[in-house]
């Protein structure tokens, strides 16, 4: 569903970006990119996104390549940021009916309803202005948004970054939901904890380059930190 | 798509108490600035039909005297007020509003309403095209400055092009955004006017056409800004740049530009001084027929190619009196001299229309006022228009007088006197302005240069989105 083939993105000046990053992550897996900052992870979502223009190789979501077939791969995917901004001015419901509106799913409230209950925000918040949301409360949304839009890949960039443990908790809880309905789920991240407990795939990143790949129950915290750690250094 | 995104930014934007307030104080402005226009207009309509009769009163009821003494004795034309300058008064405030006509002389309108204000007049007036010009691209600038920057900045931009949307739809649904509540404004100000004008007994020549086109000249004015805001919204990089540009933008367009166009105008294609003007004028008089004087060198030619034509030796012998057929003759002299001058006038007025009009490709603000205050006839070509019509009714008044006094005297008879029945056979002045053909057909260079600066805008931003 998420398939990076010899993807690289150099920038100019040949700094950052990505090398020959090959990745395959089917329907029910999460796989989560670990890596100092300046590693590549977010470039890696951007061009999986389109946002950026891969310099060699292919980005795929759903066989599609995202260069060539931007929009349309874009009907596959969703995407979560790390700092997820809604419209201040309007509730949560709202917002959420526009982005769907936007993916081309319409909906009845009571469906909105449903696909904001199902990611975690209380039901008194649905109908305020996001202005007074915490970023917890944004993350919901946006997990909303993605549940409504029906998407088969999900982008996560350090979606748990300033969340507090319990939201987070909420957070992964809410990913496992989505990994059990076969979505397609590429995470971001720095954190070593929420990796390790919510991906069911590993990779680790340094200088754009994908340098170790495992499998989430193959190691435990402690090992992961260590072998982490002996990547960075 | 363009629809949900239209009904979205509208939805947002009256919530945001910046907007809903700006938009409160412009429909406000442009309700009182219509109460104060109609006021005015009602005042202007009253004082010139009571000073139209008045002065038809006083060419009537002179007493009985010689013709060319009634000629010298004069009356006035006034210039009509029309329905259209209660939205935009456009030049009629400094351009006069009554011509004294007399024989011997073309006069200039006087009794300009702008000399009866006070110094604080000159910082500008709430009448509605103050609003429609400069306050309404204001607001558009207000409403749609930080349109795309700002869905940069908080990132729901981003989250817009992963939900797979296109930018030119997105762009679209925020332009109409912009235009509908814009449009709205517009719509109640010229349906506020057009019941007004509608419950007049006097309605004088509006059509509901020439409402129309109007408003859609300002709604174009409008779209241009519009796409300008948008543009410059989505090239910059934060909202405050934005906000700044545009405003410089609003500042060059609607202050600046019309100042420097005429300066440059005067500049390059300076009108003659009034002292000189009067003086080439007498001079050109002085060296032509002066009816007055017999013993001048072409009031003697004259005489003898008239005493050679019907054969005879004697001024006595001719079937006229030829102290009226001198006078007539002069007349026509005298007309020649001011067509010439006033045509000298007219060509600079043309040269400087033409910088107006080079410069309004630096500015839509130029195109659309042109064109608004031409469909108001409150411009200076309805203005020289109105000045010629009187010009040819004041030779047509002269040519009566003047034959009435040469066929119904002979030489050397300035006994006679004419009475009210000669006065009442010379009609009243009365001026229709030009049509919405004309008018159209005149401007058709303002036409295409405000939609050259829609097309113009509207590509710009298009290119811009298409690099979002």
């Amino acid at each position: 569903m998420i398939e990076a083939i010899n993807l690289s993105k150099t920038y100019k000046g040949g700094t950052g970006g990505i090398r020959d990053l090959n990745l395959n992550i089917s329907g029910g897996q999460i796989f989560c990119l670990l890596g100092a900052n300046g590693a590549g992870k977010t470039t890696t979502i951007n061009v999986f996104l389109n946002f950026l223009q891969p310099t060699a190789g292919q980005a795929l979501i759903n066989g599609l390549d995202v260069s060539r077939e931007g929009l349309k791969s874009k009907n596959y995917l969703a995407y979560i940021p790390e700092n997820l901004q809604l419209y201040p001015n309007l509730s949560g419901l709202e917002n959420l009916a526009y982005f769907s509106g936007i993916a081309g799913k319409d909906y009845e409230q009571e469906q909105l309803e449903e696909f904001l209950r199902e990611a975690g925000l209380q039901a008194d918040a649905y109908s305020k202005r996001t202005q007074a949301y915490s970023k917890g409360m944004r993350q919901k949304v946006g997990i909303a948004i993605a549940l409504a839009k029906q998407a088969k890949a999900l982008l996560l960039d350090e979606p748990t970054s300033g969340l507090d443990p319990k939201a987070s908790n909420e957070f992964a809880e809410t990913l496992s939901q989505l990994k059990d309905k076969g979505v397609a789920i590429l995470m971001a991240t720095h954190d070593l904890f929420r990796a390790r407990e919510s991906g069911t795939h590993i990779g680790i990143m340094r200088e754009g380059r994908l340098l170790e790949t495992l499998q989430a129950g193959d190691v435990n915290h402690s090992e992961l930190e260590k072998l982490y750690l002996t990547h960075m250094n | 798509m363009i629809f949900r995104i239209t009904l979205k930014e509208l939805k947002e934007n009256l919530r945001e108490g910046r907007i809903r307030l700006s938009l409160l104080i412009v429909l406000a402005l442009l309700l009182v600035s219509v109460f104060i226009s109609r006021g005015y207009y009602l005042s202007v309509q009253q004082q010139h039909a009571e000073a139209k009769e008045a002065a038809r009163d006083v060419w009537v009821s002179q007493d009985e005297k010689n013709p060319h003494s009634a000629a010298h004795f004069g009356t006035y034309a006034f210039k009509p007020k029309y329905p259209l300058a209660l939205i935009d008064q456009g030049v009629d405030k400094y351009a006069g509003i009554s011509i004294y006509l007399e024989a011997h002389n073309r006069n200039e309108a006087q009794y300009m309403a702008a000399a009866d204000q006070t110094a604080l007049s000159r910082f500008g007036e709430l009448t509605p095209d103050f609003i429609l010009l400069f306050i309404i691209p204001l607001l558009i600038i207000l409403i749609s400055y930080n349109a795309f920057s700002r869905e940069n900045e908080q990132g729901t931009l981003r989250l817009l092009k992963s939900q797979g949307l296109n930018m030119w739809s997105l762009a679209m649904g925020k332009w109409w955004s912009v235009f509908l509540p814009v449009m709205l404004l517009c719509c109640l100000l010229f349906g506020v006017a057009a019941i007004f004008l509608g419950s007049l007994e006097d309605f004088g020549t509006l059509a509901p056409a020439e409402l129309l086109i109007m408003l859609l000249v300002f709604l174009l004015y409008y779209a241009v800004f519009i796409n300008l805001s948008l543009l410059v919204s989505a090239l910059s990089k934060n909202s405050g740049i934005s906000l700044v540009l545009l405003l410089s933008i609003w500042i060059l367009s609607c202050l600046a530009a019309p100042k420097a166009a005429n300066n440059l105008a005067n500049g390059l294609h300076p009108y003659p001084t009034r002292m000189a003007f009067e003086a080439a004028i007498a001079e050109d008089k002085k060296n032509g027929l002066d009816g007055h004087d017999p013993w001048n060198q072409e009031a003697i030619r004259l005489e003898k190619a008239v005493l050679t034509e019907y054969g005879v030796d004697s001024l006595h012998q001719l079937p006229f009196n030829f102290d009226g057929y001198r006078m007539q003759k002069s007349e026509e002299h005298e007309a020649d001299i001011y067509f010439k001058h006033y045509a000298y006038l007219r060509e600079q007025h043309e040269r400087q229309t033409d910088i107006y009009q080079a410069t309004a490709l630096f500015s839509p603000f130029l195109p659309a006022r042109f064109l608004s205050m031409a469909i108001a006839r409150t411009d200076y070509h309805t203005h020289w228009d109105f000045a010629d019509a009187a010009e040819n009714y004041r030779i047509q008044m002269q040519a009566a007088l003047n034959n009435d006094f040469a066929q119904k005297t002979s030489y050397g008879d300035w006994s006679y006197k004419a009475d009210r029945k000669l006065w009442e056979s010379i009609p009243d002045f009365s001026y229709d302005p030009p049509e919405l053909g004309e008018i159209l057909q005149t401007n058709v260079l303002n036409i295409v240069i405000l939609l050259l600066w829609f097309g113009l805008s509207l590509g710009g931003l298009f290119f811009a989105t298409s690099k979002l």
